[in-house]
């Protein structure tokens, strides 16, 4: 009987709710609306980047990119040099800029994790003085523009900032340009090459105004998830004797693993395209540049193809995230009707 | 193993959930906490099983005579059962009986093929041994408690404590589940607690029922006492319907019926202890006409209207007795009152 019953709701669930009841002109005239909106505000702008990107041939394109160098024995002329120096600069730019956004995300992200773990965690399994406050508060980058997101930062830490003293006296090395060095000069064989002196205008800054940006969205995707399942799975592995990190590992964090990655994606897809805090914090020196820090750039280069092309790039990356978000959103879609069935049956 | 409270305060907000709670129950019984919702019965249990802490004036919580007040839930070696399961829904059947058991120290850990042949008993136990590799989602609601059941019986607890666990279960299975759990615990002879609000289920199912009301234990006694001899009127009304009288005691200790006018003292009576009759030859029944019947299969329930007061009484009659009579509505017939409760304070409920 139970499977029956199972078998009935899924059915019901598959062919969906019956149609609402309307006038089908109303019907057609509303997705009329809808369609001819999505296709003027967002289809064709991305084609757009797309056809901009390579109006001039794919060579131009991979050339933002990658600058060949001539056939060997090749005359160039002194122009000619200079002009394919240059585009190696650029290029060489360009990827510096794909590389220092990686990097930031590579940081950013799993940050977001922790915090959006514990601060999700702690606000729907507890109860405590203040806690609609906390919720408020993990909100709040949502309603604050990123430009003065960018700007808290500056205000703080920047030299005439209320940390100014200390933070632009700081000396930090780049953690990147740990190398190995031997062991000729000491015991130790690594060593770093570069450091930085402050904090502001260097991707420190960029990596603390990422985080501010995008704290919310890991901690928001799990938050209405973890607040409906309630806290008994979690007391029921407790009373068995299981430990509390255990408890998270084995009965917490798989309860939550599709929500949490939809949080993910859209943290990652943030931290890439990021653009105002990043770009009062970054000091507009090219090596602070991020992607979309590089496309602006191109843009006031009037190299408008070579800024189409990296904004293509970031366009890409949004369609893959659209993809792996729809997939996820089905996931979870998926785990959420089990549970509504499991409730629902006797 | 004897579990015992003393004295348990426990406030949420300035709201007293629990209000001086002590219980005793003996090794291997089978107690209820029964009562309304918000009556602290819940409360009562999490705070035995140490889910919930009591307040810091709360006299202890012990177990075998050991306070273990100040231990947490995993160190108890308490059963818990959740009235909406609370299964790992991520994990099989299987995976959820041995979580307790994967759950141990490593020291104390058994081999696989020992969880292997404990789980296997387990769910032989609680009748499901074919649905080892099934989810959570595919088996019904009482499939699930049973799975819960055998989960929280695999760490081999001291006591189990049910929380309503047959509460989000249709009629039939939950009568089923009842008479299983019975069964079961007369074969283990875990000391077990169990809440629910079903009256029916409570005195079934249980050795001694503890009836709780606003963080209070009104009573605490054998099924039959609670049903025969109800300490106060809540006790009395909790346990099913009853019709109420104003009352007044006689010299010879009889409780006399009379109007509204001496309303300190009342007299309870189930509907099923009235008796309808069409004459009056002693002089002790009450005049009443006959406003409703409805038929419930075996007995027929009459709503009555006092004449004197127009006070309304429920009467439950077998079918055969009101066949006999030949009732009509409107008919005016006499009612006299069997094993009635008399309680002298002014009580309202």
């Amino acid at each position: 009987m139970a499977e029956a019953l199972a078998a009935q709701s899924r059915k019901t669930g598959a062919s969906g709710t019956p149609p609402p009841p309307g006038h089908l002109l109303i019907r057609r005239v509303m997705v009329a609306t809808t369609v001819i909106f999505l296709a003027l505000f967002i289809v064709i702008p991305v084609v757009n980047v797309f056809a901009q990107a390579l109006s001039k041939g794919v060579d131009a394109y991979v050339r933002v990119l990658h600058v060949a160098s001539p056939p060997d024995g090749a005359r160039l002329s002194p122009a000619a040099r200079r002009k394919l120096a240059a585009e190696r600069g650029q290029a060489e730019k360009t990827w510096s800029s794909i590389r220092l956004t990686a990097a930031i995300a590579a940081i950013v992200v799993p940050l977001n994790i922790v915090f959006g773990l514990a601060a999700a965690w702690s606000v729907t399994k507890f109860r405590f003085k203040g806690r609609s406050f906390l919720i408020a508060l993990i909100d709040l980058p949502f309603s604050v523009s990123p430009v003065i997101a960018g700007l808290i930062f500056v205000l703080l830490l920047g030299r005439g900032g209320v940390l100014g003293a200390w933070a632009s006296n700081w000396t930090w090395p780049d953690p990147f340009s740990l190398h190995w060095r031997g062991f000729a000069q000491d015991w130790w064989p690594l060593a770093f090459t570069r450091s930085f002196t402050g904090i502001i205008f260097t991707p420190f800054a960029i990596v603390l105004a990422s985080i501010f940006v995008t704290f919310p969205f890991v901690a928001r995707s799990l938050i209405p998830l973890m607040e409906a399942q309630g806290s008994d799975e979690e007391v029921a592995a407790l009373s068995l004797g299981a430990s509390g990190w255990r408890t998270f590992r084995k009965v917490t964090l798989p309860n939550v693993k599709w929500a949490l990655l939809y949080g993910v994606i859209l943290c990652t897809a943030r931290v890439f395209g990021e653009f105002g805090a990043v770009s009062v914090v970054s000091g507009h020196i090219d090596s602070n540049d991020t992607m979309p820090l590089r496309v602006e750039k191109l843009w006031n280069e009037y190299n408008n193809q070579a800024a189409f092309s990296v904004a293509s790039l970031l366009a890409f990356l949004a369609i893959v995230t659209l993809v792996v978000q729809t997939i996820v959103e089905r996931q979870t879609g998926k785990n959420e009707t089990r549970q509504v069935e499991e409730e629902g049956m006797p | 193993m004897s579990i015992e409270v003393r004295g348990v305060n426990k406030t949420f907000n300035q709201f007293k959930a629990l209000d001086n709670v002590s219980l005793k129950v003996e090794t291997g019984e089978l107690v209820a906490l029964l009562g309304p919702s918000g009556s602290g019965k819940t409360t009562l249990l999490r705070v035995i099983a140490g889910i919930e802490a009591a307040d810091p004036d709360s006299g202890p919580i012990l177990f075998d005579g050991r306070d273990v007040s100040a231990q947490e839930v995993g160190k108890r070696r308490i059963g818990f059962v959740f009235q909406h399961y609370a299964l790992f829904k991520h994990m099989s059947v299987f995976e959820n009986v041995a979580f307790g058991l994967r759950a141990k120290p490593w020291r104390l850990r058994p081999k696989e093929a020992e969880i292997r042949a404990k789980v296997g008993e387990l769910l032989q136990l609680v009748q499901l041994q074919n649905f080892a590799p099934r989810y959570p989602s595919q088996l019904s609601g009482g499939q699930r408690q049973r799975i819960a059941l055998a989960r929280a019986l695999a760490v081999e607890p001291r006591v189990l404590l049910l929380d309503e666990p047959f509460g989000a279960l249709d009629a039939t299975v939950r009568r089923e589940l009842r008479r299983w759990l019975r069964k079961l615990h007369r074969r283990i002879h875990v000391t077990t607690v169990l809440v629910t609000h079903d009256q029916e289920e409570a005195l079934e199912v249980s050795d001694r029922v503890a009836v709780m009301n606003e963080g209070r234990i009104e009573q605490f006694a054998s099924p039959e006492a609670i049903y025969d001899n109800p300490a106060n009127p809540f006790v009395f009304g909790f346990l099913g319907s009853y019709n109420l009288f104003h009352a007044r005691k006689t010299n010879a200790g009889d409780a006399v019926v009379a109007g509204p006018a001496d309303a300190t003292s009342v007299t309870f009576v189930r509907p099923h202890d009235i008796e309808i009759r069409r004459d009056n030859s002693d002089g002790f029944g009450i005049a009443a006409r006959i406003n409703h019947i409805a038929f419930a299969g075996s007995s027929v329930n009459v709503e009555l209207a006092r004449i004197d007061d127009e006070a309304v009484v429920d009467a439950a009659l077998p079918a055969q007795a009101y066949k006999d009579l030949g009732l009509k509505p409107d008919d005016q017939v006499f009612i006299r009152l069997r094993n009635t409760r008399f309680f002298d304070e002014d009580y309202s409920i």
